[in-house]
């Protein structure tokens, strides 16, 4: 089918009379860029040519009782190059004579042959202006209504009863189109940042700025003030110069902004953006502001006068406080210029978001983006940020408030840094959303997780609930690909570069920002291995293990990489590649794991003499997992116990406190200490116990003090070290301490984790590995231990890892310096799972 | 004309499509696929929990060529993707009736 004018095969007047006139029309647009004048100009031609087709075919047999409306986008005056003619051909009852029928075809046969695309429709005023819950699209398109041609006091019965029409029907209405709009929205998985936009029905496109109008045509005087036109007007300019261009340049109504089409159309004189990149951040910046606020109008119409909703708005609104008042559902602050002098209210702000789920009011957006610059100059110095944002993090909406801060333009002027991938786009056939959007996906996905039931992807919803710090990882997430927007041949490395400046300036604690810039630099990794590696074979799960360092560390890429992959497009993360990542995770978790027994640090160069002798023989984690600073106190602690038999050092550490203890082996010396921790009633979140070439053990616990006896009590910090020390040296007996303890009631009624335990002969020459996964309780590790000791065993390696309830243990374990034999395995695991089930 | 079916290793995938590039062979179809041959599913334990893996991960590629060029795009293949180990994959070889571009109704080898 033919569309172009010029093509439509016949030579009337009309016809060339038309393109004549688009010729013009089209050449002025390229010349000056102006859309207004394109639409302006087409729709009077179109109507000079409507009008004559109905003066020379209608007008003769209809002289009353017909008259031509124009509605929809040809209403508006908004005919774009290649829109339809939408034509209400209004009618009274008068029957359609034979006559008429064939008035009527020549009618529309003469506008087709001018070469306009017709598509007419012919009612009643009656059918009008009653509702059509299945073509709600007509009742809309009457909206727009303009009177063109024909018996005009028909039409003024039509428009004597719309008013009365829309006041009765007004709820209907804004309902059917709000369904309308997300339905379309969902199709575009509601969100503006694609590479290809649809600049018609994608959000934020021409239908969104329609909605708003439709709404103000729709609304209630007396209860909606109206002032979002005037903000968009903007927006309308740049999306109507787009979508001429679009339509001239493929010769029909397309409305697919494609990689080409954005090539060609930044080349045009009057687009003054330089790059590609740069101007289609213009577009996401317009297109993001007509798509917020269509949805923020659309939800201010939709208000119910009463109802259930109502009251839990009016609930809602008791969540205000000194600052910020929520009212119908939206955050609005009592004093916004107060965001002048005191910018990091902008902050308590996402961060009431974050809590209570409560999105901003379109005004509270407009002084966000007007205080944009202040915050940026309020935090461009070294701050705490980190701490409010770290806070936001943890909270229950925090994707919703980091939203929030990326589209008020708040985020970029916390981070400027986060400037260089705002509205970027990646040209390949991979990505689906430009960066910005794939960061904000990736820590949707990762917050998701935490919903998962059932399937595959609960492998990884327990995995998030085995790290320590969740912010590390959407941190991690935030700066990932932050390293795109600069030069550069790896946008890791960039990414690490670029996010030290950042998280040294926003106060992270520096232990934090190695663990962060670590996963950004590794972040391909898990890729990388999954694709380009045969993961059947031993060196792979080696070098795995090389690139990873430690479990832990592992467990932050694996989760990371996760969100990573789905977060490409919605269907990246195929059930292949899901299977295909945690093998992945399995195979560096148990080479991991093996590794703790087999690798050890053999002639360790640039330490002391001192610290050499001491590391010689620990195994690798050692080093991954502790600074300079540490090793050499640790090789301090060495001496002392050289010399007194034991050397003690506790000490507390961000909220935690941490034991390193290092003495010659002994039977039950981890028992021993396991329990004295427990007489103190405290709770071990970590532990390992390693022994060196010089079969010196190093312990090494983190535990917190839910009764905060050692915080509140300086001397009872000391009291811990001397009993430890005592018990060590065999002055003190662990189960005299214990005695006096009441035994732990069990610590919830919720659902319990069925205890696992697990032997392996096989992944160490001399030792017996053996992991337990079991729901933590106070004295768990000292129980277990002793099912060790009493069995004559001797730990060799310990690694426990505990993270909301549940307790992660692994055991390397011999007898006489053997391996267990296979026949007692069985029985050790009853013994073991019966302390864990207690 | 020619098809090619080939199951290989999936970390192979790139090195295969990169050594068919250099010889001027770009289009083909590439599915994420699981199965097995002689080579038998194996376990991985988790935490004492075992997964059976019965079918394994494999990729398959599909492309149609000129007849002429089989021996020399199935000696490029081959070479890419052997391992020499166990489970390199297969591959099978069809003859085509007929290819149709859509766009313009081309038919035969210039449809390729």
């Amino acid at each position: 089918m033919s569309q172009t004018p010029l093509e439509s095969g016949t030579t009337n007047a009309a016809n060339q009379r038309y393109s004549a006139g688009f010729e013009q029309i089209r050449e002025h647009y390229f010349r000056t860029g102006d859309p207004a004048l394109a639409l302006e100009a087409r729709t009077k031609l179109v109507d000079s040519i409507v009008d004559e087709s109905f003066r020379e075919f209608l007008a003769p047999v209809w002289p009353t009782g017909l008259a031509a409306i124009t509605v929809g986008g040809y209403g508006r005056r908004d005919l774009f190059p290649y829109s339809d003619i939408d034509l209400l051909l209004l009618m009274d009852g008068a029957p359609i004579t034979p006559e008429r029928k064939d008035a009527l075809s020549h009618f529309m046969k003469a506008i087709w042959d001018a070469g306009l695309r017709l598509s007419h429709s012919v009612r009643s005023v009656e059918e009008c202006t009653e509702i059509h819950i299945q073509n709600i699209e007509l009742n809309i398109s009457i909206l727009d209504q303009r009177f063109l041609a024909g018996d005009s006091a028909l039409y003024a019965q039509l428009m004597a009863k719309l008013p009365k029409f829309i006041a009765s029907e007004r709820q209907q209405l804004i309902r059917q189109l709000g369904l309308l709009t997300r339905t379309r929205h969902d199709k575009f998985h509601d969100t503006v940042y694609h590479l290809e936009p649809n600049l018609k029905d994608g959000p934020g496109g021409l239908r969104d700025l329609h909605l708003v109008w439709w709404l103000h045509k729709l609304r209630d005087p007396l209860k909606n003030n109206f002032d979002y036109l005037a903000e968009l007007e903007e927006a309308q300019l740049f999306l109507h110069r787009l979508r001429c261009f679009l339509h001239f340049s493929a010769g029909r109504d397309q409305n697919i902004l494609a990689f080409d089409a954005q090539e060609e159309y930044v080349d045009l004189p009057f687009i003054h953006s330089p790059t590609v990149a740069g101007w289609m951040r213009e577009y996401f910046l317009h297109a993001r502001k007509v798509h917020r606020t269509a949805l923020q109008v659309l939800e201010i119409c939709e208000t119910p006068a009463s109802g259930l909703l109502s009251q839990f708005r009016e609930w809602r609104s008791r969540l205000s406080n000194s600052e910020m008042t929520v009212s119908r559902d939206r955050l609005l602050l009592r004093s916004p210029q107060q965001l002048e002098a005191d910018p990091e209210l902008a902050l308590r702000l996402a961060r009431f978001v974050a809590k209570h789920g409560v999105s901003l009011a379109l005004d509270t957006e407009r002084r966000l983006r007007e205080a944009a610059p202040r915050l940026e100059e309020h935090f461009a110095k070294p701050s705490q940020l980190w701490n409010y944002l770290q806070e936001i993090f943890s909270l229950p909406h925090a994707v919703l408030a980091l939203r929030a801060m990326h589209d008020t333009g708040m985020l970029a002027a916390l981070i400027p840094e986060w400037r260089l991938i705002d509205g970027m786009v990646m040209r390949d056939f991979y990505h689906r959303y430009t960066v910005d959007e794939h960061t904000l996906i990736t820590i949707e996905n990762l917050l998701n997780l935490k919903k998962e039931q059932q399937g595959t992807r609960i492998n990884f919803a327990e995995l998030l609930g085995e790290i320590e710090t969740i912010s590390i990882l959407l941190f991690a997430l935030l700066l990932h690909d932050v390293g795109k927007g600069a030069e550069g041949s790896s946008h890791s490395i960039e990414g690490v570069r670029i996010g030290k400046v950042v998280l040294e300036r926003i106060g992270m604690p520096a232990e934090q920002i190695a663990l962060v810039l670590f996963l950004v630099e590794r972040h391909l990794e898990l890729s990388s291995v999954m694709n380009s590696r045969d993961l059947s074979d031993p060196a792979t799960a080696e070098y795995l293990a090389g690139r990873v360092g430690t479990i832990e560390q592992l467990k932050y890429l694996a989760l990371l990489t996760y969100s990573d992959i789905s977060g490409v497009n919605p269907k990246a993360m195929t059930p292949w590649r899901l299977d295909q990542l945690w093998r992945v995770y399995i195979i560096g978790h148990r080479e991991l794991t093996r590794e703790l027994e087999t690798d050890r640090i053999i002639a360790p160069a640039g330490v002391t003499e001192e610290v050499a002798a001491f590391l010689e023989g620990l195994p690798m984690r050692y080093l991954r997992t502790h600074s300079r600073e540490q090793m050499e106190d640790h090789a301090q602690l060495a001496i002392k116990s050289a010399k007194l038999g034991v050397g003690v050092d506790i000490q507390r550490d961000s909220g935690v406190w941490r034991l390193s203890l290092i003495t010659v082996d002994k039977p039950n010396l981890f028992a021993s200490i396991a329990g004295t921790l427990a007489s103190f009633g405290v709770n071990i979140l970590k532990a390992e116990a390693f022994s060196n070439s010089r079969s010196e053990i190093v312990d090494a616990f983190t535990f917190s003090d839910p009764s905060r006896n050692l915080e509140l009590n300086p001397s009872e910090t000391d009291r811990l070290r001397q009993i430890l020390e005592r018990v060590v040296l065999g002055k003190a007996d662990v189960r005299t301490l214990l005695a006096g303890r009441r035994k732990a009631a069990a610590p919830s009624t919720r659902e319990r984790l069925r205890p696992s335990v697990d032997f392996d002969n096989q992944a160490s020459e001399h030792a017996t590995l053996i992991e337990i996964v079991a729901e933590d309780k106070p004295g768990l590790l000292y129980e277990l231990a002793n099912v060790f000791s009493e069995a004559s065993c001797n730990i060799e390696v310990v690694l426990i890892d505990t993270e909301a309830h549940k307790a992660l243990d692994v055991f390397y374990i011999t007898r006489g310096g053997a391996k267990l034999a296979d026949e007692e395995l069985g029985a050790m695991e009853e013994k073991l799972l019966a302390v864990c089930r207690v | 004309m020619k098809k090619i079916e080939a199951v290989i290793q999936p970390f192979k995938l790139e090195e295969v499509k990169e050594a068919l590039k250099n010889i001027g062979i770009d289009g083909m179809t590439v599915s994420e696929v699981r199965g097995h041959g002689r080579q038998k599913g194996h376990k991985e334990v988790y935490r004492g929990q075992e997964y059976q893996v019965d079918l394994l991960p494999k990729v398959k590629l599909e492309l149609v060529i000129a007849s002429a060029r089989l021996e020399e795009v199935l000696k490029t293949l081959v070479a890419a993707a052997k391992t020499g180990k166990i489970g390199d994959g297969k591959i099978f070889v069809y003859d085509v009736a007929d290819a149709i571009r859509i766009r313009n109704d081309e038919r035969g080898e210039s449809a390729l």
